[in-house]
């Protein structure tokens, strides 16, 4: 077990320092993190794994065949929905056995070692250009990896620049990375020649993603954390290329401990939240300190309504990490859905202290501003988040409901759809889209939406309700479809209750009492076991009470009656006339309601 | 003097105020940036006292002013969205300059060439205000442009760009400058012409050939078709080209800077296309479209109209998943901000407030396309709510019209639950009692008329007042209360009305015409062809010198036509002609051949420009129906040929119906009855399965099943099958098809020997025809009537002759072949039949009408009834004791018996 967290140990602390070597920031930094995240042996770890690579005895042979080279994962700027965040890792326990991926060996000194030094100062200043000209003809594999790396971000910035250049009166033109046909077309010929390593691969694969390849970018970017798993970079942009379930199937990746992570973030993304919790709380059995797998965790169990239980995993990581800013925006959400001012003020303090200018700490700003009732400012605020990052998903979503509560429709409907161009799969977005519609009186044109959303979520009560109330309003009085919609809110879980209650009315109106009576009695065991009592309890025990007797089930009917005793209101009186009804017929004509079965 | 003062430029003003609230009015683009130079060229810098010549290049004042037109063009054509390369500016200038040798091509490559630094393009900026400032001391006859002209506005929103242009974007200029330039170095040369050539040479034969084909339809004797043979094949023609313009585009897109033309013209763009889905579909593939709208969209995603233009391509298409998505994000996007027919002139006609209301409206559309007349319904109530909420009157007035138009379509039953809730849309119009659905059209348009009247919408009105003909065509007119014996109710259907209706839909469009055609209609439309057709020329020009052909110094002496801007709007013009068609089908009814024939020609002559190919189609499956019942099948088939040439029957459905009808009939008459049974099936296979939709179609596939069983005497199915046909008829309210349907009960009751059973069913199918005004029908019905008399014994002669002689007028002046024969051979039947009659003493009473019969017959391949005629011939020549006559016509009566009982190669049937 020890030596388990050991190889893991020693694997990560070179993954951190190759990936910073090439400039990959955000994955040096992962892996970094998750490297820390390790649970604590009782003997410290022997220093001399720092330098020495992989120590696990199937290393030896593997090299020679898989050519491993060190290479690069690269780092982007633009924050990716999903968390290509920071965060650390564990091995897991359970019995899983996982392919030894032998850590590469670095070049320790290519020749020209100097001016790749000088390359990296400059490129960590951010003079992309200046450290690609002087990686100009250098032949070591950081070299030429850092150079292209360094003319891709020159590429990047250049392009981002132009964006905000070009923008004209019908929106942004397409601004292009300049340096992306020449990087590709480098690339490639490094690849059929089979001199490229798995940081090339890597932006190889980001590149082809640029260009719209993506199905060969798939393929590169597997073939890329196969060969060098610790680059999370390369696994993100991998998840970020899967936007289905059978897609996610079909990749061929090595088993390597490494994929765990990637899997369950994947289906943390696809919404599969049960198999991404699973998956990470087995990690958590290695990596018990990791940060990052504490915020997923947090961020399913938001995602599957377990709010509780999520707000004090966020507490324990912010006590750890009180600079944290990743996925602090879900921890917003999670504090505005529990309405807590305070502690939502107070992070919101905090994240602005630590980077203003982050989208999560605008959106964590805006979301404060939004509890407060303050909604312009809210949308100022979102507006800045959607400024520093254009496809910021939450963030669209959100203003589109802060602009509901300002009632200013159109602009709302904008908003949403720009979250749902983003990402189709944004169930929260199309609701919205429904519910503003249902708002404006347009029941009819809202069912698209709402059909939509409930599509991509069809476990979620709320939707179908929704839905369910649209074709029930009062222009659109599709009963029947109503029904079927409130049977599989009821059939999913809806806490609230409304289903039941709203499909025994239904079934009353259209005259099926006996159903009507089945659900009543549904309704009520469920308020009976939430210790709900309401007008919806008396209304159950009413009609209860009057389909028992009319189909002549006295006793159940004299229960019922009974118990609405308990109540004041008309609905008492009319419990007590029927009571007297019953007695006097149980007295005198016991079988005169016998014909009443035929119902 | 200015030059081309007011040429548009009132239109560009009022156009470029909406786009005022962008940053800049255009966007300067290196194409731009050679424009502004040739108009400088064009209208040089005023110098004092210099007033009275042409500018130095120019040698007369044609060639000054086919400069002045092209510049014009250049700033208005709409033929693509990204502007061209320098390469094509260049052959197009060379065309227009074949006087000045090059020099403007060349002096206009010099120029973009030195302006290699910021600096320069200033100074050049500068150089341009020139242009527009008069110098002091300047004379009113000296020549300068003038600043609110097309040209002028163009120059100054130019420099107006340039002005605002940030440092950084005139970087990004200089740069696009570079790349624009060496576009045409790397590649002018004319080997880049060839395949430009042949494309245009391919059009120009595709285009002889569609002639030479209308010619042999003329010959087939119908007059005066050439004319539209020859517009709308160009029309056909067109967009198939325009799409390989475009798809050339995409390829050539890499060494191209992208630039997008200025929004009028984008806009102006999207409206062909628009114009060019609806008109003709099939034209346009759907996915290579969808290309071109997606690399549009990433240019400008903010122009949101190109997802409206998704939405109708998707839906030209039948791709429902498609359309619905797209029609929801382009209302959601445009909340309805960017009108969706800002087309027409007057903005107090657009539905520009309209937005949520508008969008339920093309909701209900979309629903009513793909036949889901319930969801349609649905929407248009909501629509109707909204537009009530939000007081948008002339969306309502649309929502309306629309609905009568659902209610006319889909299959009208009594009962409730095919129209989903009538209860609703019975209290959102305002009518407490139950109205049957007929009521509710009638109501629903006579109150869409009523609203049309008052807002002044003349398309809306016009197009009510078709519907309102359309339904009193169909249906009789009650009152909707009638209370005591006062009410007079009279139980027919007005011919009159629908004949003013008609008048007044077309009458509508001119009266408030005048105000809508003083205002300009200019949708880059005429700029674009012009500038084709001078490529064309060019073309022609270089590759045939051997014909000497010079370019004429008038452009207009080689500009076709139809390109010219037609002063009439096409909506209105689509209109307006049909209520030609729509005539046409009165008439059909009303049974009158030459009218129909009349009023169908007119549409495909006067017409067939703004027509979509579907109508046209329509127009001509009309004249080709008539050709069939008038001239027999082999010419109705060699008209179809053409027709099918012209409208591929993979995508037109008219066409594609008539084929088989005019199989089926030839093949019932020939007595091929597998292949008239197989036709049937393939009938019922076209429409759809949806209760209520399609339901014409469905009409006429149990007709047509009935006739096969009767042809084929299974007389118990046949009645079987036609009972429920009329009992669907009935269900539907369709009382029109009813009269028939009757007929051919009546005919089913006759041909089985049941006369007796037999006569109701004519009686009734005449009083049917009689209150709807079928007159030929009504013929026709008579004339059952007396065979069924006939059947009855001899002592009927003379009462069936009498109704003989009430139905011959209207047969011998307006019946097919097929009615006359029958006229003719019941006649004969009829004298024969009479005991006082004698064959001797009046011979040719019996002989004329049967040899006209057997003449007829002959040319319908009607091998049944020629065998009666010959039969009852050979009867009546051996009374007169003429054999050899008798064996003639015995023998011609086996020939064709034999034809019919032992049917050869009746796979021949489906050739034609």
């Amino acid at each position: 077990m020890a030596s388990f967290k050991e190889t893991h140990r020693a694997e990560l602390r070179a993954a951190a320092r190759q990936l910073g070597e090439r400039c990959l920031y955000s994955a040096a930094k992962w892996a970094a993190e998750l490297l820390v995240g390790v649970e604590k042996d009782a003997t410290p770890a022997p220093s001399a794994a720092m330098d020495s690579p992989s120590s696990s005895s199937a290393a030896s042979g593997g090299r020679l065949l898989h050519l491993h080279r060190s290479g690069g994962s690269s780092f982007r700027h633009r924050p990716r929905p999903g968390g290509g965040s920071s965060s650390e890792a564990r091995t897991p326990i359970g019995g899983v056995s996982y392919v030894s991926t032998p850590i590469p060996d670095d070049d320790a000194f290519d020749s020209g070692g100097d001016k790749y030094l000088l390359a990296k100062t400059y490129f960590d200043c951010r003079e992309y250009r200046r450290a690609a000209h002087v990686l100009q003809n250098q032949v070591g594999r950081k070299a030429v990896f850092l150079r292209r790396y360094a003319l891709y971000m020159a590429g990047e910035k250049r392009k981002e620049e132009e964006m905000i250049e070009l923008e004209g009166s019908l929106g942004k033109s397409n601004a292009v990375n300049q340096e992306l046909v020449e990087l590709e077309k480098e690339l490639s010929t490094h690849r059929r020649t089979g001199s490229i390593d798995s940081f090339g691969l890597y932006l190889y694969g980001i590149i082809l993603r640029d260009k719209g390849c993506e199905d060969l970018a798939r393929a590169i970017l597997v073939e890329s954390v196969n060969s060098y798993p610790w680059n999370w970079s390369a696994w993100s942009e991998l998840q970020s290329l899967c936007t289905g379930s059978d897609i996610l199937n079909n990749l061929n990746l090595k088993n390597h401990w490494m994929k765990d992570f990637f899997l369950a973030s994947a289906y943390l993304e696809l919404k599969m939240h049960e198999e991404a919790l699973k998956i990470y709380e087995r990690l958590m059995g290695v990596f018990c300190c990791s940060g990052y797998i504490q915020a997923q965790i947090a961020t399913v169990q938001y995602n599957m309504r377990d709010l509780d239980e999520a707000e004090m995993i966020f507490e324990e990581l912010l006590r750890s990490d009180p600079f944290r800013v990743d996925s602090m925006d879900i921890y917003s959400n999670l504090l505005y859905a529990k309405e807590s001012l305070t502690a939502l003020s107070f992070l919101a303090h905090r994240v602005f202290l630590t980077d203003k200018y982050r989208p999560e700490s605008c959106c964590i700003i805006a979301n404060y501003y939004s509890l407060k009732g303050q909604h312009e400012k809210s949308v100022l605020y979102f507006q800045r988040a959607l400024k520093l990052n254009r496809k910021y998903l939450s963030a669209w979503t959100l203003m589109g409901h802060e602009f509901v509560e300002l009632k200013n429709t159109p602009a709302a409907i904008d908003a949403y759809r720009r979250a749902v161009d983003i990402n189709p799969r944004d169930y929260r977005a199309w609701y919205g889209l429904g519910q503003i519609y249902e708002m404006m009186e347009m029941p009819f044109y809202a069912l698209y939406y709402f059909r939509k959303s409930s599509h991509l979520q069809p476990n979620d009560a709320r939707l179908w309700i929704a839905m369910a109330q649209c074709y029930e309003s009062e222009p659109l009085q599709m009963i029947e479809e109503a029904i079927k919609c409130y049977e599989r809110a009821a059939n999913s879980n809806d806490t609230e209750g409304i289903a039941l209650h709203q499909l025994a009315k239904l079934h009353g109106m259209l005259g099926k009492s006996e159903e009507a009576a089945f659900y009543y009695k549904k309704d009520l065991e469920r308020m009976e076991v939430e210790e709900r009592q309401g007008k919806s309890f008396v209304e159950a025990l009413l009609f209860l009470a009057k389909h028992c007797r009319s189909i002549g089930r006295f006793e159940e009917a004299e229960h019922y009656c009974t118990r609405l005793l308990d109540y004041t209101g008309p609905e008492k009186e009319t419990a007590k006339n029927i009571l007297q009804g019953l007695k006097r017929a149980q007295a005198g004509f016991p079988s005169m309601d016998i014909d009443h079965f035929a119902l | 003097m200015n030059v081309f003062a007011g040429v548009g430029g009132g239109a560009a003003a009022r156009d470029a105020a909406p786009a005022g609230e962008a940053r800049a009015l255009l966007e300067l683009t290196p194409h731009k940036i050679a424009v502004c130079h040739l108009v400088q060229v064009f209208a040089p810098p005023a110098q004092v006292g210099g007033g009275a010549g042409l500018p130095f290049p120019f040698d007369s004042v044609g060639h000054h002013n086919r400069l002045g037109l092209f510049l014009f063009t250049l700033t208005r054509s709409c033929e693509d969205f990204l502007e061209p390369p320098l390469e094509e500016l260049l052959r197009q200038l060379k065309a227009v300059d074949d006087l000045a040798n090059g020099w403007l091509c060349e002096q206009l490559t010099n120029t973009l060439s030195t302006l290699n630094s910021p600096d320069d393009l200033f100074n050049f900026f500068d150089k341009l205000r020139g242009v527009l400032t008069a110098p002091e001391g300047a004379s009113v006859e000296d020549v300068f442009l003038d600043p609110n002209s097309q040209l002028g506005v163009f120059l100054r929103c130019c420099i107006l760009a340039f002005n605002s242009m940030t440092f950084e974007g005139v970087c990004h200029l200089l740069a696009n400058l570079v790349v624009y330039c060496s576009s045409a170095d790397a590649s002018y040369d004319l080997a880049e012409d060839e395949d430009f050539n042949s494309e245009m040479s391919n059009l120009m034969d595709a285009d002889i050939g569609a002639r030479a084909g209308t010619f042999d339809k003329y010959n087939q004797g119908y007059a005066a078709e050439s004319h539209i043979g020859e517009s709308s094949s160009a029309l056909t023609h067109a967009p198939m080209s325009l799409h390989d313009f475009d798809e050339a585009n995409i390829l050539k897109a890499d060494d191209n800077p992208t630039c997008l033309r200025s929004r009028w013209q984008l806009e102006a763009y999207l409206n062909q296309q628009a114009d060019i889905l609806e008109k003709d579909p099939s034209s346009v593939p759907l996915n290579s479209f969808n290309a071109t709208m997606t690399q549009l969209q990433t240019l400008a995603p903010e122009l949101h109209r190109v997802q409206f233009l998704q939405y109708l391509n998707a839906l030209c298409h039948d791709d429902y998943v498609a359309s619905l998505d797209n029609l929801h994000r382009y209302f959601d996007y445009s909340a309805g901000m960017q009108g969706l027919f800002s087309r027409s002139v007057s903005p107090s006609q657009d539905i520009i407030v309209g937005k949520y209301e508008s969008a339920l409206l093309c909701l209900g559309n979309l629903h009513c396309y793909f036949g889901h007349p319930k969801k349609a319904l649905e929407a248009f109530v909501e629509a109707v709510r909204v537009s009530q909420m939000n007081n948008d009157d002339s969306c309502l007035a649309y929502i309306l019209g629309a609905i009568s138009n659902l209610l006319s379509k889909i299959g009208m039953s009594n009962t409730v639950e095919i129209i989903g809730s009538p209860y609703s849309l019975g209290t959102n119009i305002g009518l407490g009692t139950p109205l049957s659905i007929q009521q509710q059209l009638l109501v629903l348009l006579k109150r869409s008329l009523k609203r049309a009247d008052i807002l002044k919408l003349p398309s809306l009105l016009s197009f009510d007042h078709l519907s309102l003909a359309k339904f009193d065509l169909k249906h009789v007119q009650r009152p909707l209360v009638s209370f005591g014996p006062n009410a007079s109710t009279k139980l027919r259907t007005c011919p009159a009305d629908v004949c003013k209706n008609l008048r007044l839909s077309s009458r509508v469009l001119t009266d408030f015409g005048t105000d809508v055609l003083s205002t300009s209609n200019d949708n880059g439309s005429f700029s674009t062809s012009w500038l084709r057709n001078l490529s064309a020329a060019s073309n022609s020009w270089c590759s045939s010198s051997t014909k000497s052909r010079k370019l004429h110094k008038n452009d207009f002496d080689n500009f076709h036509y139809h390109a010219q801007p037609s002063p009439v709007p096409a909506p209105v013009l689509q209109l307006a002609g049909s209520t030609y068609l729509l005539r046409a089908t009165a008439w059909e009814h009303y049974g009158s051949a030459p009218m129909v024939r009349m009023n169908a020609l007119v549409y495909a002559t006067c017409f067939a420009d703004a027509a979509s190919s579907s109508d046209l189609s329509l127009a001509y499956v009309k004249l080709i129906q008539q050709l069939a019942v008038f001239k027999g099948y082999s010419a109705a088939f060699c008209a179809l040929k053409l027709a099918e040439k012209k409208f591929p029957s993979s995508t037109s459905s008219h066409i594609q119906l008539l084929r088989m009808q005019l199989l089926h009939e030839r093949a019932l008459h020939r007595g091929h009855l597998k292949v008239a049974q197989q036709i049937c099936d393939e009938f019922g296979v076209m429409s759809s399965s949806v209760c209520g939709v399609d339901i014409e179609l469905k009409t006429e596939a149990s007709l047509r099943h009935a006739r096969t069983l009767l042809a084929a005497k299974q007389f118990s199915q046949a009645a079987t099958v036609a009972n429920s046909l009329f009992s669907t008829c009935y269900k539907y309210n369709m009382q029109v098809e009813n009269a028939s349907v009757l007929l051919l009960l009546a005919e089913i009751y006759k041909k089985s020997d049941n006369a007796v059973l037999g006569l109701p069913y004519a009686l009734a199918s005449q009083s049917f025809c009689k209150s709807f005004n079928l007159d030929l029908l009504e013929a026709s019905a008579t004339l059952t009537l007396a065979e069924l008399w006939l059947a009855l014994g001899s002592s009927h002669a003379k009462r069936a002759l009498s109704l003989v002689y009430q139905s011959l007028p209207m047969i011998l002046g307006h019946a097919g072949l097929e009615l006359r024969a029958r006229a003719h051979i019941v006649l004969a039947k009829c004298h024969l039949f009479d005991p006082k009659f004698s064959v001797s003493e009046d011979s040719s009473a019996v002989l004329d009408p049967l040899n006209q019969a057997t003449e007829d017959l002959q040319v319908l391949e009607y091998h049944e009834m020629v065998a009666e005629a010959y039969y009852l011939k050979a009867m009546a020549y051996n009374h007169l004791w003429k054999l050899d006559e008798r064996e003639e016509a015995a023998a011609s009566f086996k020939e064709h018996i034999t034809a019919l009982e032992n049917p050869l190669k009746e796979e021949d049937s489906l050739v034609y």
